[in-house]
C-alpha cells in the first residue's frame, strides 16, 4: 500500500488583515474522495481559508498544504491539479467561451476538450456567446466546466449555487455528483445552500469569527446533535453539580412560553432516559435536527447563547 | 423513473443505511424482480442528489449479502435467486430497525403499548407478499 498524502490540510493556519483575525489557529484535514461542508456566516472566514490553500494568500502563522505540500511555496506545482470556482466568476465580459477555453486549456495536460464541451451543452451554452451576454446560472456553469475540464483531483467551490435559480442549481450538483462517481474527486465547498449540501456532504466544518468551532462527520453531528424540549423555565446550568452525570453538553438555549428549547451535541438516548427520570422531566421530548438548524445553534444565530 | 428508493435526510439513520433497507424493503415486497437492473452508483447518486460513495457503501454492502450482483461493464442487477436470509442476520436486521422504532416512540413520549398496538398493525397493513407469505 502506498502512503497518499492527505489532499487538503491545514495546520494552524492563522490568517490577519491588519488587527482583523480572519482565520485563528485552524487545523483540518480533508481526505481523499470526502466531501468537506466549510459553512458560516458572511465573514467567518471562508473565503479567506479558500484564498490561502490555493496559495493567493500567504499565511500569518501555521501552513497550508495540499498533497501534502505547501500552497504558498509550491502554488504552480499544485495548481493543475486543482480545481477552483470562485464565489463571483468574474470572467473577461467579451470573450466567449470558446476563447476561454482556449486560453486555460494550454496550462493543463490533462485538459478534456470534449468533456468541457459536452458540459456547455448540457448547460445550453452556446461556444460562441460572450461571456457578459450569458445569464447568472450559465456563467456559474461555464466556471464549473473551466474547473472539471482538466479533471482536478481537488475542487474548491466558493458558493457555487449562490444566486441560482432551482434549475441551475441541480446542474450545479449534477455534474459535481457526476465527477466524484466518475473519479473520486475531493471537494470543499463553502455554501449557503445548506439544504442542498445535507446529503452530499461526508464531514462538515463550521467557522465563526474565523474559529473552526465544529470539524466532525456529518454522520456523528446528526446522531449527536438534538433538540430537547422541557417543560418549566430554567436552563441546567442553574442545577447543582450532583446532577451533571444526567445532564447535556448544551450548544444553544432558548426560553419559551412555559417551556425551555435547548439543543445538546452529546446526545445519547441512555442519557435521556436518565434525563427524563428526573423530577419533573418526565414530559420532556427530543428532536432531531437538519443541518441547517444544528448551524443555526452552533453559530448563534437567532438564539440567545447559554451561560 | 426509478424504483421508489427514497432518502430523508431528517432521518437520523446513516444515508447508506436508509438505501441499503429501501433496496431490501423493494426486493422482498417483489417491487424489484430477480434479475432486474438497479440504477447506477452514478445515476442514483445523481437523482437523491447524494454522494455516490454512500450509494457506493449500500451497493457493496447488499452484493457482500449477495442481493445484488454486479456484472463488470454492464451494470448491477437483483440476484436472480436471493438467498434465503440467515436467521442470525434476519434477527440482527429486525432488531435494529425495531431499536430505532423504539426509539422514536419513546422520544415522542408513547407507552409500550401504544408502540406494541402501532407495530402489529403495521404489519397488518402489509399485503401478504410484503410480509412474504407464498400465494
Amino acid at each position: 500500500m502506498t502512503f497518499e498524502e492527505a489532499p487538503v490540510r491545514t495546520d494552524q493556519l492563522t490568517i490577519r488583515y491588519g488587527r482583523k483575525t480572519a482565520c485563528s489557529v485552524i487545523s483540518l484535514q480533508i481526505e481523499k474522495g470526502s466531501v468537506y461542508a466549510l459553512l458560516g456566516r458572511n465573514g467567518a472566514g471562508k473565503s479567506s481559508l479558500m484564498r490561502c490553500l490555493l496559495g493567493q494568500l500567504k499565511a500569518d502563522h501555521g501552513s497550508a498544504f495540499l498533497f501534502g505540500r505547501d500552497s504558498w511555496k509550491r502554488r504552480s506545482a499544485l495548481m493543475h491539479r486543482v480545481g477552483f470556482v470562485p464565489e463571483q466568476p468574474d470572467m473577461p465580459p467579451e470573450m466567449t467561451a470558446r476563447q476561454l477555453a482556449s486560453f486555460c486549456a494550454p496550462f493543463y495536460p490533462s485538459w478534456d476538450e470534449v468533456g468541457f464541451n459536452e458540459r456547455l451543452r448540457r448547460s445550453s451554452i452556446r461556444p460562441n456567446a460572450r461571456t457578459r451576454d450569458l445569464s447568472r446560472g450559465q456563467r456559474g456553469m461555464l466556471s464549473l466546466a473551466l474547473a472539471l475540464a482538466h479533471h482536478p483531483e481537488l475542487l474548491l467551490l466558493d458558493d457555487p449555487t449562490l444566486g441560482l435559480d432551482v434549475v441551475a442549481r441541480k446542474s450545479v450538483y449534477d455534474d459535481l455528483i457526476g465527477d466524484m462517481a466518475d473519479r473520486l474527486t475531493t471537494v470543499l465547498i463553502t455554501t449557503h445552500d445548506i439544504q442542498g449540501i445535507e446529503t452530499i456532504a461526508d464531514q462538515v466544518g463550521i467557522l465563526k469569527n474565523g474559529e473552526l468551532l465544529i470539524d466532525r462527520p456529518i454522520e456523528e453531528m446528526k446522531a449527536t446533535f438534538r433538540l430537547l424540549r422541557y417543560p418549566g423555565s430554567s436552563h441546567w446550568a442553574q442545577a447543582s453539580p450532583t446532577d451533571s452525570p444526567n445532564l447535556f453538553h448544551t450548544a444553544s438555549s432558548r426560553r419559551r412560553l412555559d417551556s425551555m428549547e435547548v439543543v445538546v451535541d452529546d446526545f445519547t438516548e441512555a442519557k435521556f432516559e436518565r434525563f427524563r427520570a428526573q423530577d419533573g422531566m418526565e414530559g420532556a421530548a427530543s428532536e432531531t435536527m437538519s443541518l441547517e438548524e444544528i448551524l443555526i445553534a452552533v453559530t448563534g444565530e437567532e438564539s440567545e447563547q447559554a451561560s | 423513473m426509478y424504483p421508489d428508493i427514497q432518502v430523508d435526510s431528517r432521518d437520523v439513520t446513516p444515508l447508506w443505511k436508509q438505501i441499503e433497507e429501501s433496496i431490501r424493503r423493494l426486493i422482498s415486497s417483489g417491487a424489484l424482480l430477480p434479475g432486474a437492473p438497479v440504477p447506477s452508483v452514478r445515476d442514483l447518486a445523481r437523482e437523491l442528489r447524494i454522494n455516490p460513495a454512500t450509494v457506493a457503501r449500500a451497493y457493496q454492502r447488499l452484493m457482500e449479502a449477495r442481493l445484488l450482483i454486479a456484472r463488470r461493464g454492464e451494470g448491477t442487477y437483483v440476484s436472480v435467486s436471493p438467498p434465503v436470509m440467515e436467521k442470525s442476520e434476519r434477527l440482527r436486521l429486525v432488531r435494529e430497525t425495531a431499536q430505532r422504532y423504539a426509539i422514536a416512540a419513546a422520544s415522542a413520549g408513547s407507552t409500550e403499548k401504544e408502540m406494541l398496538t402501532e407495530a402489529a398493525a403495521a404489519w397488518r397493513r402489509l399485503g401478504s407478499a410484503e410480509r412474504g407469505e407464498k400465494k
